[in-house]
């Protein structure tokens, strides 16, 4: 008894901290004050929905440093509000009963770029983590992005989690898949080659970076560099 | 003793309480008178706690035992002290704490006058070195701000090369990163060789940039 008093002490300055940083951050960057707590509001309303209340102040400051109108701002975080609870419903619902913030945000941005829920669904049952969840979900969302279907992206992605494949090899995919359209390739045709019968060398893809050392500065290389 | 004499030996002995003394019948009168003096004095003397003496000793112990000075107060520092504490101070101090998160980054900052920020990602193990390019001839300044600069504008400003060829060469963490490039401080450009093009949320295009932990990555 005495240690739940004492924790639910802790917690609720907890939430008032966390609460002030986000609004220390928005005044830090020179949001106006009305403008400030139209975010609180929302952020606070989000957080009983269990959504992540940083994302929306990132999104706030995003909008208000490109010089975007306040009220387009609102409207703005509000919307993304409202899809990271979508989001944060379909990676539960994939098995993630307490999601960290990235996932849903990740996870929201792939709904943003065109995911169903159920494919979102998937790709968090595939990774089984919320590590591979994340990157999963961004890797998808960039195929999506690159002109591939959703459908054909989320087959792609989970196949090389089932697969067991290196996290390094999913998250080169979308430089892969980029470095085929500079050869000319269709996204039907990007498509296809990733593709799970295609096998190791769909997966691997094409690009000759394969044995630079990390953090190694690009220089004058065109041959082996990938582009985004 | 009394008259300026010293007492001889046999009346020191009989002082010292040895039985087999003799003294001189003068020397033992002034010897019990000697006695019966100090009897009484001590007799006046108010009695002392039977604890004192363990207190002395406990403190002699503790002195000896820690060392003084700056060693001292690490000793202190260290040592296991039993402190009662009310749990409402507990809350107290936290929302104090609190307070302070929210006070300290209250200072507003002007729109277009954002703090300069240096820190651009700082390299590791999870980063990889990106190069952005931006051909923009007719461009005074362009920069590179994202998800990775909070959005900052002047946190990573591209360098001026050969044709008009902006560059800079970044760690980023391993993961997705969105961005965008800033013309002349004031103009939005989405990087047209990035891995995607997203939707901002307010109208305008976000690029994409999935960096793998072995994959090098150039804009």
């Amino acid at each position: 008894m005495r240690r739940l008093v004492v924790a639910a002490l802790l917690a609720a300055p907890a939430a008032l901290a966390a609460q002030a940083s986000i609004e220390g951050r928005l005044i830090a960057r020179g949001l106006p004050a009305d403008l400030v707590q139209q975010v609180q509001r929302i952020a606070t309303e989000a957080a009983a929905r269990g959504v992540p209340s940083a994302p929306l102040a990132d999104k706030a400051i995003e909008g208000w440093a490109k010089h975007v109108p306040p009220a387009r701002i609102v409207s703005g975080v509000q919307l993304f509000a409202g899809r990271m609870a979508d989001a944060g419903a379909a990676v539960r619902s994939g098995g993630l009963s307490n999601p960290p913030g990235n996932v849903i945000v990740a996870a929201a941005e792939a709904m943003g770029g065109g995911l169903a829920a159920d494919e979102v669904r998937s790709v968090v049952r595939a990774a089984g983590s919320a590590e591979e969840a994340a990157p999963g979900l961004s890797v998808a969302a960039s195929l999506t992005a690159q002109g591939l279907a959703s459908k054909q992206a989320v087959s792609i992605v989970v196949d090389a989690m089932q697969r067991r494949r290196p996290m390094s090899q999913l998250l080169d995919l979308p430089s892969v898949a980029r470095s085929m359209h500079d050869q000319g390739m269709s996204a039907g045709e990007i498509g296809s080659q990733l593709l799970p019968h295609h096998g190791d060398e769909g997966a691997t893809g094409r690009h000759g970076d394969r044995d630079r050392p990390n953090n190694v500065p690009p220089g004058p290389d065109p041959a082996g560099a990938v582009r985004p | 003793m009394t008259d300026g004499r010293a007492f001889g030996p046999e009346t020191q002995r009989y002082l010292d309480g040895e039985p087999s003394t003799a003294p001189a019948a003068g020397d033992r009168a002034s010897a019990d008178r000697l006695v019966g003096l100090v009897r009484s004095y001590a007799e006046s003397l108010t009695p002392v706690d039977p604890a004192l003496d363990e207190a002395v000793m406990a403190a002699v112990r503790r002195r000896g035992a820690v060392p003084q000075g700056r060693a001292g107060a690490w000793h202190w520092l260290v040592t296991s002290h039993r402190v009662a504490v009310r749990p409402v101070w507990v809350a107290a101090l936290a929302a104090a704490a609190a307070l302070v998160v929210w006070l300290v980054p209250r200072a507003p900052v002007g729109r277009g006058g954002e703090r300069p920020l240096a820190l651009a990602p700082a390299a590791g193990p999870d980063t990889v070195f990106v190069r952005f390019e931006l051909v923009a001839p007719e461009a005074r300044t362009v920069a590179v701000a994202g998800s990775f600069t909070g959005w900052r504008t002047d946190a990573l400003p591209m360098v001026r090369g050969a044709n008009g060829l902006w560059s800079v060469t970044v760690p980023l963490p391993i993961g997705e990163h969105r961005y965008e490039f800033v013309v002349d401080q004031t103009r939005w450009v989405p990087d047209p060789t990035a891995h995607a093009q997203v939707d901002d949320g307010f109208g305008g295009r976000n690029s994409v940039i999935v960096v793998g932990p072995k994959g090098l990555v150039r804009s």
